[in-house]
C-alpha cells in the first residue's frame, strides 16, 4: 500500500524582500525506489517551481545535496523515502550561508579552507616530462585515497557543535584534508609547518571530540581516527625533547 | 626596551598545544584524585576504623594538608581551561541547544551534560572542599554527622551523580580526543564509560547509606 | 550591470576547464573559471573507471605504446576521428598521467607478484614484474588491446579533479561558482566574453575577456534518461550555437550505455556483464542469446543497448512509474563475488534502490552516456567561426572520438586537451590586446536583460516549462535514441520545430525572483531544443551507420560518402540548423578498415589512402 508522504520544507528566499523564513508542507504519493532526489524534483515540477535545492550528480559522489533530513545532515540523493517515516522534515544545512530554501553555499567555505590548510602538494621538485614517474608504495596510495574521498558535502561541519559555536573552526573536513597531505610522501612540508596551520584552537585543539562528524559523514571517512591521530601528532610535536 | 614588530602578525605560538595538554592532564589528574577519594570515603563501608585509619594516614603524612589545596588548584586550572570551550554567551548557548535538539546525537548531548555538570561541580565542589578542609581532621563520625543532616544528604545526592557523569564522560572524551578510542573500539569505549559511571555512582550511594546508618 | 575583466574566461571548472586554466595561469595570465556548482562538484568527479594512457607498466599492458593506443582509438571512433588529434592525444597522455602523479593524484601502483583477476565469473592469474613495482598501474577497459586504464581505486575522476582544483587554488585561479554563462559576447569575428547569470542572486553579470574557453562538459540532459549529472544540459554549447557563426560538430554522435539503473539512471558498470551477469525481460527470460547467439550480453555497448531497446519495443519490458525497463541479474555470481569484486554495484543498489543484488534483480535500461559532438575546434582547440573562442573536454569536438569514444579516453582527453589547448591559449594571449566596441557589449547585455525581464514579468506566454521539456525528452527518446530511421527522424524534426516555438513561449508559474530554478530552465530551454534539433536533424541527414549512430534504413558504414564530420550552425531566425560537412581527418595514419568487432557492412572509399607500410612496396 503506497503511503502519502508529508514533506515539511524550510522556505526562505533572501533575494525576495517579501519572503520570511517559514515551513511549507507538500504531500506526495510514494513510488517504488523513491529517493529524496525524485521526491523534491516532483515537488518542484508539479507543485512549486520556485523551490530551491541543489542536486548535481544525484549519485552520492559530488556532495551537492546535503541537507538536514529529519534532524540529521545527510545526502538527499541517496536517502530513500522507504527508510523514513511518512512525515519528513527538510532543513538547509546550518553553518553555511543560505542561498535559498534548501540550498546553501558550501563552495565559498571550502575554498577558504583550501587556502587555510594550503591544500596542495608542497614540493621543490620540478616536473620533468621525460622522466619516469616517482615510485610509490601501493598501500601508501590507498591510504591517501582513503582520506582523499571526502566529497566536501559539509555534513561534518554542519553537525559539529564546535563549528556551530565558533565559525573559525576548521572542522573535520578541513583537518582531514591536512591529514591527507601529511601522510603523502610527495608533500615536503615539515611537522612544524603543519603545526603552524592547525596547531591552534581554530584547528585540531578546537575539536572537542563530539564525533557528530564521524557519525554523519556519508562517505564514512575515518574522521575520528584522523582527528585523534592529528591531535597526538601535533601535541607531541611541541614537547621540549622533540626538537 | 624592545619593540615587538611582529605584534600584529601574531606569530604562530605553541600555547594552544600546551594548554590542551594541561586541560587533559588536569582532567586526568582530577579523575585519579576522584578515584583515590572514592577509596578513602567508601572505606567506611568496610568499617569506621578503616576510614579513620586511611584519613589518619593521609593527615599524618601531610597529604591532606598539601594535597587538598593542590587539588583545589588543579580544580581551578581545569576549570579555567575547560571554560574556554563552554558557551557562556547567550547567542552561543542558543545555537548549541538548538543544535543538540536538532541532531539528537548521543555524543553531542554527552558534551552538554559534561559542560552542564561542570558548572554545578564548580559550585558544589568548592563548597564541599571548603567545608571538609576547614574542618580537619577527617573522621567517619564527622562525615556521618554531616550526611545525616538532610541538607547535606541532598547536596551529595546531587553532586555524586553529576561528578561521576562528568568523570565518566571526561574519561571517554580523553580517549576519543587523543585517539585511544578509535572507530574500531568505540563501542567498547562507550561501554566502559557507562560501566565506570554506574559502578562509581553505586559505590558512592552505598557509602552514603553507610554514613546514614552509622551512628 | 557588474562587469568583470580577465585574460581568460574559462566557462566550466571541470577537468578540462581547470587543466587549461592551470596552464594559462602558470604562464602568468589572469584566469577566471565559471561553474554552475563549486568546481569540485563538476561532473568529472563522477567518473570512476579511469583514464587511458599507454604507460605499459601493468603485466597485462606489456608491449603497449601510443601506437597501439592510437589504433584502438581510431577503430573505436569507427574512423570518424581526426587522426592528427588522436595521435597528439595518445602521445601526450602518458606524460599527463605522470604530471598528475607529481601534483598529487594517488594512482594505484604496481604490486609485484601473482594476482587473481576475474573474467566471465572465473578467476585467472597474472604476474606483475618486480622492476615495475611502484609505477602507475592500469586496469582493463572495453575496446582496448591492452590494460591501459590508469586508476585511483574507484574514484579516479574524483581524485584527479580534486588534485586539479588544488593546483588551481595554488596558482590563484579564481573560480566563480554558481555562475551560469547564458550567452557569448561577440562582434561576428571575435569573441569578447560572456553574459552570465548569478545563481545566488539571479542578477546578470558581464565578463569581458581576451580569450574565452568553453569547457562545459556533456549535454546528456537533453535526454530524459542520462548517466550525466543533472547540470549537464549543454549551456556552453547553447551559447556557442546562439552566436550563429560557431558550428557544433557531430551532434548526432551520442553514446548510450546498456545499464543505467531505473529510476535515477545511475551507471552500473559493464563489469557486471563482464563477470557473467545476464539480462532478463518481463518474464524473467534471458533474451540476449536469441539476438546475439555468440556474444549474448557481452556484445559491444551499442549492440547490447540496441537489442534491449528492440526487446522493450516488443512489449517485453517491465512497466514502472518511471517507464519500461529490463532486469540485470547477477544473483548467480554469489554473495562473495558481489560484495567484493562488484562492491560499487552492490553499494549503488543498496543506497539508491534499496535492493540487495545478491537476492534481487536490478532494474536497468539503456541510457544516454556521452556526447562525442560539441563545439568544433581545430587541433589547437580554437573554435571555428570566432577568434578568441576555444573549446576543450566533452563540450568540444576536438575530435579524437569520432562516432564512438572508448571508455577511459574521455577523462584522459580532458587533461590532455586541457593542457594542450591551455598552452595555445597562452600563446594567443601573449601580445593580444582587445579592441572592444562597447555597443557590442551593451547590445548583448540588453538582449539578455530583455529575455529575463519578459519571463519574470510574464509578458505573453502560456507554456509550462517542464511540460515543454518533457515534450523534447519524448522526441529524443523516441527518434534519436539508439536505433534511428528516416521516417521517425523526419517526424522528430517537425515536432522539435513546434517545441522550439513553445519553448520561446514559456510562462513562469513562480515569481522568478532571485536564484529561481524555474527561470534558469526557462532561459536555456530554447537553446536545449536547438541542441536536440541539431542531434535529430544531423541524424536524419547522415544516411549511414557509424559507431554509435545506427540507422535501421542505412545499416552499412559508408566510407564513400560519409567519412565526414557534420558541422551544424544555427542561422538567426532559422528553425533547423544549417549543416555543412568536412573530411573526418586531414590525413590518414590508419586507413579505414574493419574494427574487428561489431560486424556490419562497409561501403569503401572510392580512392582509399595508402595503408601503413604501403610505401615499402
Ligand atoms: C557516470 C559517468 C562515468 C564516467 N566514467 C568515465 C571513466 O571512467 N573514464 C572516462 O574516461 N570517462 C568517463 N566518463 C566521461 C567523463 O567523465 C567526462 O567526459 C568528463 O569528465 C568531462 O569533463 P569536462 O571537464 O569536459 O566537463 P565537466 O566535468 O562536466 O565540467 C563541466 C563544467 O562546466 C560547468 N558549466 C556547465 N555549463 C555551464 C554554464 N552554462 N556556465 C558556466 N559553467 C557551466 C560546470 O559547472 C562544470 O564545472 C564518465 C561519465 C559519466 C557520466
Ligand atoms: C573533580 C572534578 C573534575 C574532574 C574529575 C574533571 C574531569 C574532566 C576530564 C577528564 C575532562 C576531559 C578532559 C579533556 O577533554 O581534555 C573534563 C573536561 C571538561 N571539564 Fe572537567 N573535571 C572536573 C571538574 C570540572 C569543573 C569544576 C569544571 C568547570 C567548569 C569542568 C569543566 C569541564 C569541561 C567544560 C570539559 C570539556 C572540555 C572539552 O571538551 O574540551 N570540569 N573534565
Ligand atoms: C581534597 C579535597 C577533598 C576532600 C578532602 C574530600 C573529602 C571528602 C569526605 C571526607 C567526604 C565524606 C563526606 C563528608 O565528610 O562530607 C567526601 C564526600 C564526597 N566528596 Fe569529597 N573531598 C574532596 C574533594 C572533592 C571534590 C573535588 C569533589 C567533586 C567535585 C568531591 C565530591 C564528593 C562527593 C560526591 C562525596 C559524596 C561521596 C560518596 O557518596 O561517595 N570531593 N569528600
Ligand atoms: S568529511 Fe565526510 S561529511 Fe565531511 S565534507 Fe567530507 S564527505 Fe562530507
Ligand atoms: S563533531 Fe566536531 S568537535 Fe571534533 S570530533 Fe567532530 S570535529
Ligand atoms: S547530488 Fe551529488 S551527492 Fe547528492
Amino acid at each position: 500500500m503506497p503511503r502519502n508522504l508529508t514533506f515539511n520544507i524550510f522556505r526562505y528566499n533572501p533575494q525576495d524582500p517579501a519572503s520570511v523564513p517559514h515551513m511549507d508542507t507538500f504531500v506526495l504519493g510514494e513510488t517504488d525506489s523513491m529517493t529524496l532526489f525524485i521526491a523534491l524534483g516532483r515537488i518542484r515540477e508539479e507543485q512549486d517551481p520556485s523551490l530551491q535545492f541543489d542536486f548535481c550528480c544525484r549519485a552520492g559522489v559530488c556532495g551537492s545535496c546535503a541537507m538536514v533530513i529529519n534532524g540529521r545532515p545527510g545526502l538527499a540523493c541517496n536517502t530513500k523515502v522507504k527508510d523514513l517515516p511518512a512525515e519528513i522534515t527538510l532543513l538547509p544545512l546550518p553553518f553555511f550561508k543560505l542561498v535559498g530554501d534548501l540550498s546553501v553555499d558550501t563552495g565559498t567555505w571550502f575554498r577558504e579552507m583550501y587556502q587555510r590548510v594550503e591544500s596542495w602538494v608542497h614540493t621543490e621538485r620540478v616536473f620533468d616530462p621525460a622522466q619516469e614517474e616517482e615510485r610509490m608504495d601501493n598501500d601508501t596510495a590507498n591510504r591517501i585515497y582513503e582520506l582523499d574521498r571526502c566529497i566536501e558535502c559539509g555534513c561534518c561541519i554542519a553537525a559539529c557543535g564546535t563549528a556551530r559555536m565558533r565559525k573559525d573552526f576548521l572542522g573535520a573536513a578541513g583537518l582531514n584534508r591536512l591529514a591527507r597531505f601529511l601522510i603523502d610522501p610527495r608533500d615536503q612540508r615539515t611537522e612544524r609547518e603543519y603545526f603552524e596551520l592547525i596547531g591552534n584552537d581554530q584547528g585540531i585543539f578546537g575539536c572537542m571530540g563530539l564525533l557528530a562528524c564521524e557519525d554523519v559523514c556519508p562517505k564514512r571517512l575515518p574522521l575520528q581516527d584522523q582527528l585523534g591521530f592529528l591531535r597526538r601528532k601535533m601535541a607531541l610535536s611541541v614537547l621540549p625533547w622533540k626538537k | 626596551m624592545t619593540v615587538d614588530t611582529t605584534m600584529h602578525v601574531s606569530a604562530p605560538g605553541r600555547s594552544a598545544a600546551y594548554l590542551d595538554w594541561l586541560q587533559m592532564l588536569t582532567g586526568a589528574g582530577l579523575i585519579l584524585f576522584m578515584w583515590t577519594h572514592m577509596i578513602l570515603v567508601s572505606s567506611v563501608i568496610l568499617g569506621v576504623g578503616a576510614m579513620d585509619a586511611l584519613a589518619y594516614f593521609f593527615e599524618a603524612t601531610g597529604m591532606a594538608q598539601v594535597g587538598g589545596p593542590l587539588i583545589g588548584l588543579a580544580f581551578l586550572v581545569h576549570f579555567a581551561l575547560a571554560a574556554r570551550k563552554v558557551p557562556f554567551r547567550v547567542e552561543q548557548q542558543k545555537i548549541i541547544w538548538k543544535h543538540a535538539k536538532m541532531l539528537h546525537h548521543r555524543d553531542t548531548w554527552l558534551w552538554l551534560v559534561q559542560a552542564g555538570s561542570a558548572m554545578v561541580i564548580l559550585l558544589m565542589g568548592s563548597i564541599h572542599m571548603w567545608t571538609v578542609l576547614t574542618d580537619l581532621p577527617i573522621s567517619a563520625a564527622k562525615s556521618a554527622a554531616r550526611v545525616q543532616q538532610w541538607q547535606w544528604l541532598l547536596f551529595y545526592l546531587v553532586l555524586l551523580p553529576l561528578v561521576e557523569l562528568h568523570v565518566g564522560i571526561g574519561f571517554y572524551r580523553i580517549g576519543v580526543k587523543w585517539g585511544f578510542i578509535r572507530r574500531d573500539n568505540r563501542a567498547k569505549g562507550v561501554k566502559s564509560e557507562k560501566v565506570l559511571t554506574i559502578v562509581f555512582v553505586s559505590i558512592g550511594a552505598l557509602t552514603l547509606i553507610r554514613f546514614l546508618t552509622l551512628g | 550591470m557588474l562587469t568583470i575583466y580577465t585574460d581568460l574566461l574559462c566557462i566550466g571548472a571541470g577537468l578540462a576547464g581547470e587543466r587549461a586554466a592551470v596552464e594559462v595561469a602558470g604562464a602568468g595570465f589572469n584566469v577566471i573559471c565559471l561553474s554552475l556548482v563549486p568546481a569540485r562538484r563538476s561532473h568529472s568527479v563522477a567518473a570512476q573507471g579511469g583514464m587511458q594512457a599507454a604507460l605499459g607498466n601493468a603485466a597485462m599492458g606489456e608491449g603497449d605504446s601510443p601506437d597501439v593506443h592510437f589504433a584502438d582509438t581510431v577503430k573505436g571512433s569507427d574512423w570518424g576521428c581526426d587522426q592528427e588529434v588522436a595521435r597528439l592525444f595518445c602521445d601526450t597522455a602518458p606524460i599527463e598521467m605522470r604530471r598528475l602523479a607529481s601534483w598529487g593524484v594517488p594512482w594505484n601502483r604496481v604490486v609485484a607478484g601473482v594476482h587473481t583477476y576475474y573474467k566471465g565469473g572465473k578467476p585467472f592469474e597474472k604476474e606483475e614484474r618486480k622492476e615495475k613495482e611502484g609505477l602507475i598501474h592500469a586496469r582493463a577497459f572495453g575496446g582496448t588491446a591492452k590494460w591501459r586504464t590508469c586508476y585511483a581505486s574507484d574514484g579516479t575522476g574524483h581524485s584527479v579533479l580534486y588534485t586539479m582544483d588544488n593546483r588551481a587554488a595554488q596558482l590563484g585561479v579564481e573560480v566563480h561558482d554558481r555562475v551560469e554563462a547564458i550567452s557569448l559576447i561577440h562582434d561576428g569575428g571575435n569573441c569578447l566574453g560572456a553574459v552570465c547569470r548569478c545563481l545566488r542572486t539571479g542578477k546578470l553579470v558581464t565578463y569581458i575577456s581576451k580569450a574565452t574557453l568553453i569547457a562545459t562538459g556533456g549535454f546528456g540532459r537533453i535526454y530524459r534518461a542520462s548517466t550525466n549529472a543533472i547540470i549537464n544540459d549543454g549551456g556552453g554549447l547553447i551559447a556557442a550555437i546562439e552566436t550563429g557563426v560557431v558550428p557544433l560538430g557531430n551532434m548526432e554522435a551520442i553514446q548510450f550505455h546498456p545499464t543505467g539503473i531505473v529510476p535515477t539512471d545511475i551507471l552500473v558498470t559493464e563489469g557486471c556483464r563482464g563477470d557473467g551477469g545476464t539480462l532478463l525481460d518481463a518474464d524473467e527470460y534471458r533474451f540476449m542469446p536469441d539476438y546475439e547467439p555468440e556474444k549474448a550480453e557481452l556484445a559491444s555497448r551499442d549492440v547490447v543497448a540496441r537489442r534491449m531497446t528492440e526487446h522493450m519495443l516488443k512489449g517485453k519490458g517491465i512497466k514502472s512509474p518511471y517507464g519500461d525497463h529490463l532486469w540485470l541479474d547477477i544473483r548467480h555470481l554469489g554473495e562473495k563475488h558481489i560484495r567484493t569484486k562488484l562492491r560499487e554495484v552492490d553499494e549503488i543498489c543498496q543506497s539508491f534502490l534499496g535492493i540487495d543484488p545478491v537476492h534481487q534483480l536490478i532494474p536497468v535500461r539503456p541510457t544516454q552516456h556521452y556526447s562525442m559532438g560539441g563545439v568544433r575546434t581545430n587541433k589547437d582547440g580554437a573554435a571555428y567561426g570566432l577568434s578568441g573562442l576555444f573549446g576543450a573536454g566533452e563540450a568540444s569536438c576536438w575530435d579524437m572520438h569520432g562516432f564512438n569514444r572508448l571508455g577511459g579516453n574521455s577523462l584522459a582527453e580532458t587533461v590532455v586537451a586541457g593542457g594542450i589547448v591551455g598552452g595555445r591559449i597562452a600563446e594567443f594571449l601573449a601580445g593580444c590586446e582587445l579592441a572592444i566596441r562597447t555597443s557590442v557589449v551593451r547590445d548583448r547585455q540588453a538582449l539578455d536583460e530583455e529575455r529575463v525581464k519578459n519571463l519574470v514579468e510574464k509578458s505573453g506566454g502560456s507554456e509550462n516549462v517542464y511540460q515543454v521539456r518533457e515534450a523534447m525528452f519524448d522526441v529524443l527518446q523516441e527518434v534519436a535514441f539508439i536505433y534511428r530511421n528516416g521516417k521517425d527522424l523526419e517526424s522528430g524534426v517537425e515536432r522539435l520545430k513546434e517545441i522550439l516555438a513553445r519553448a520561446k513561449n514559456v510562462r513562469l508559474r513562480s515569481g522568478g525572483v532571485g536564484a529561481n530554478p524555474e527561470l534558469a530552465l526557462a532561459i536555456k530551454l530554447p537553446g536545449m531544443v536547438k541542441l536536440a534539433q541539431c542531434v535529430v536533424y544531423g541524424a536524419l541527414k547522415r544516411t549511414e551507420s557509424r559507431g554509435s549512430h545506427t540507422r535501421e534504413d542505412y545499416p552499412e558504414r559508408n566510407d564513400r560518402d560519409w567519412l565526414t564530420r557534420t558541422l551544424a550552425t544555427w542561422r538567426e531566425g532559422a528553425d533547423v540548423p544549417t549543416l555543412d560537412y568536412e573530411p573526418a581527418t586531414p590525413s590518414f595514419e590508419l586507413p579505414p578498415g574493419d574494427r574487428g568487432y561489431g560486424g556490419g557492412r562497409i561501403i569503401p572509399m572510392d580512392n582509399p589512402p595508402a595503408g601503413p607500410g604501403a610505401d615499402k612496396e
